[in-house]
């Protein structure tokens, strides 16, 4: 069979000399360059029945036709040698196929290859919306969680005029804060001692901001109303800084604060450990090579950490909890004494049966013990995300036993008085009440900068004149969530102290040989023999 | 009928010993038609003077349709060339050995393109992925697909493969 034949321009040019162009058949050798295999012209034991063979390029090489058909056939099923499936490999001339390839067969295939092609943009785009519907999934329970945090945190009052139910009311910033709430209590968990506290982000974020929405529109329209706006007058002086000094204002405590208060604790704590264990707190060295392992680490390794900790070094979580014990007042550290004589008799009551980890023989034991334990993450991270809940919870029952002593009123800086029971809160924005928007559009620029600066500064110091003037749920909530870490705190401590004493006391209990024939001891020449 | 493959690792094979390899090439052991072994050295001035490495080809059913595998052998104190495509567990990252494989090509002309490959090298140093190349690479290497940048092409090793 002959394909192509290479025509010298010359034959062609020349008709009357007619001279015979010699095909793959003329050969007086055929060479496969595929198998290798060679073919005389004579050869009379030719193989039977005879191959086929073709010439199908421009240049010298030959193969047998089968052979050829193979490999096309082979480097076109991978699409990496598909390029080169058609191809001369020494002359580069493009081999021509003649099949039955009727018009059926190329639409068919041709279909096959848009349908290719409609399928892997479909994949793509199925991909895309899968991680797409999973992380929009996940956003939603965040910032969902977030606002429910935040609501437990400030109080729903609060909530309602800073935020609402209603997303649609929230300003831009809630929608990046609101999700990274949980991450943020969740991370916390997993921090070193230095991190900031969990609640830090939910004070550093909620205080600048304004009141929102349609109720906020009313609360407006009602402070305007002459009756209630000379009220307003009484209680606000042209000074930014609030009437009430106490409790300070969020960020105040949070930069402050809670830093101050932090450190005073964490020095009793040492003290109280170093008291109760009768060794040092020595985690400051340790835990300053964790960190700095920790760093380099993945989140798988960091996972296995935090289980080690929760299950042998419990001197390192102690530790580890000390940004949330920050908001513990030190007025409170004198409760700690009581509070482990309490929480030590029920904690003995509850592991007497119980070998729990303890002092340094313990530590050691449990390094081994690097296995990760489903139930202890998970008691991490639900703790981390159940925060604002107890917080809310430690709040009301402040709350109600703040009905029966007036000083701890006065700590908590109840006003009863003030919030939803006789009017709405006061917008923030008192420059509009105040028709101070004359002032301000009369103002020059400089005088504006001046002003905005003031009010700027005075939202960041004094917290908004919400914050102030609104009954201090975040506060008593703060106060009890330090309380509760100092309760749990002095809980586990009791628990450190009893397991140690616990192994300190141990005795093998001592028998005497009742039972034993006495002839298969050797005694001392004094016992009386029988 | 012996299958297409033995028989033209056979012709191979003979040729070989009847032709002799090229200058710098030498066959070291063919005892049957899945694994050859030769020893090659680079001829002339260049980086790998005085060095011979020892280079495997290892054949399936389907040669020469389908690349033999071939690699430096790195076993028995024999070491990979150091070279920007070779790795040091002796895989090669060469066109030739994979997407631009041909059936004209033939194991003597494989040793010859890898030779002046080796040859033309300007500097002495393994793969920049080397490193976990080697720690993820299975055990053949035709069931890789190198991504190095510059891979060695077939280009210079066509015209004496086939006697005319």
């Amino acid at each position: 069979m002959t394909l192509s034949t290479v025509a010298l321009p010359s034959t062609v040019n020349s008709p009357i000399m007619n001279v015979q162009v010699p095909t793959v058949n003329d050969l007086r050798v055929k060479l496969c360059y595929i198998c290798r295999e060679e073919e005389l012209y004579d050869a009379v034991d030719g193989e039977n029945p005879p191959r086929a063979w073709t010439h199908p390029c421009k240049c010298t090489l030959i193969a047998h036709e089968q052979c050829l058909l193979k490999w096309i056939q082979t480097a076109q099923g991978s699409s990496s040698r598909a390029p080169n499936a058609l191809k001369c490999p020494q002359c580069g001339a493009a081999y021509e196929l003649e099949s039955k390839d009727p018009w059926i067969l190329k639409f068919i295939a041709g279909g096959n290859r848009v349908l290719q092609k409609l399928g892997s943009l479909f994949t793509v785009f199925g991909a895309a919306t899968v991680v797409c519907a999973v992380g929009t999934s996940l956003y939603i329970i965040c910032t969902t969680y977030g606002a429910w945090a935040v609501q437990k945190f400030i109080g729903k009052e609060m909530f309602d005029t800073l935020l609402t139910d209603d997303p649609s009311n929230w300003p831009w910033t809630a929608f990046i804060n609101l999700p990274l709430l949980p991450i943020s209590l969740i991370l916390s968990r997993f921090q070193s001692t230095n991190e900031l506290s969990p609640i830090i982000p939910i004070l550093l974020v909620w205080p600048p901001t304004y009141p929102v929405g349609e109720r906020s529109r009313r609360l407006q329209d009602y402070w305007k109303k002459p009756e209630n706006s000379t009220r307003l007058g009484s209680l606000f002086s042209n000074t930014p800084s609030p009437t009430r000094s106490w409790p300070p204002s969020p960020v105040l405590f949070s930069l402050f604060g809670l830093p101050i208060i932090r450190m005073i604790y964490r020095s009793c704590y040492a003290h109280l450990y170093y008291k109760l264990m009768g060794t040092r707190l020595a985690v400051a060295t340790r835990d300053r090579n964790r960190r700095g392992l920790r760093f380099e680490e993945g989140p798988f390794v960091i996972r296995i950490r935090a289980n080690v900790q929760e299950e042998g070094q419990q001197q390192d979580q102690q530790q580890q909890q000390q940004p949330q014990q920050a908001q513990v007042d030190p007025q409170q550290q004198q409760q700690q004494l009581q509070m482990v004589d309490q929480a030590a008799e029920e904690i003995a009551a509850a592991n007497q049966d119980q070998d729990p980890d303890a002092a340094a023989v313990a530590v050691a034991a449990a390094e081994q013990l690097i296995e990760i334990n489903a139930s202890s993450l998970g008691r991490r991270v639900g703790g981390a995300l159940m925060i604002p809940a107890i917080s809310s919870a430690m709040g009301s029952l402040l709350f109600r036993l703040s009905k029966h002593s007036s000083l701890l009123r006065q700590f908590l800086g109840v006003r009863l008085g003030m919030g939803s029971k006789k009017f709405p809160l006061p917008p923030p924005v008192v420059m509009e009440l105040f028709g101070l928007e004359g002032e301000w559009e009369g103002a020059g620029l400089v005088k504006q900068f001046v002003m905005g600066c003031k009010l700027g500064m005075a939202a960041l110091w004094g917290g908004t004149r919400t914050w102030a003037e609104s009954d201090p749920i975040w506060w008593r909530n703060t106060v009890g969530l330090g309380l509760f870490i100092a309760a749990k705190d002095c809980i586990h401590l009791a628990h450190l102290w009893l397991a140690k004493r616990e192994l300190e006391s141990r005795k093998v209990k001592n028998r005497d040989f009742q039972g034993v024939d006495i002839r298969e001891l050797d005694l001392i020449p004094g016992f009386p023999q029988p | 009928m012996a299958s297409i493959s033995a028989r033209r690792l056979a012709k191979e094979l003979r040729e070989i010993q009847g032709e002799g390899c090229p200058v710098g090439i030498s066959l070291l052991k063919a005892d049957d038609f899945a694994t050859w072994w030769f020893s090659i050295e680079v001829m002339g001035e260049s980086l790998y003077q005085n060095e011979a490495y020892t280079l495997q080809f290892r054949f399936d059913s389907q040669y020469p349709i389908s690349s033999p595998a071939v690699q430096f052998v790195v076993t028995d104190g024999k070491q990979a060339p150091i070279h920007p495509h070779v790795y040091s567990n002796g895989h090669i990252c060469a066109s030739i050995l994979g997407n631009e494989w041909s059936p004209v090509l033939s194991v003597v002309a494989v040793c010859v393109t890898l030779q002046s490959m080796l040859a033309s090298c300007k500097k002495k140093e393994r793969p920049t992925d080397n490193d976990r190349y080697v720690r993820t690479a299975p055990e053949n290497p035709k069931k890789v697909r190198c991504h190095l940048p510059k891979s060695v092409s077939s280009a210079n090793s066509f015209p004496d493969t086939i006697p005319l």
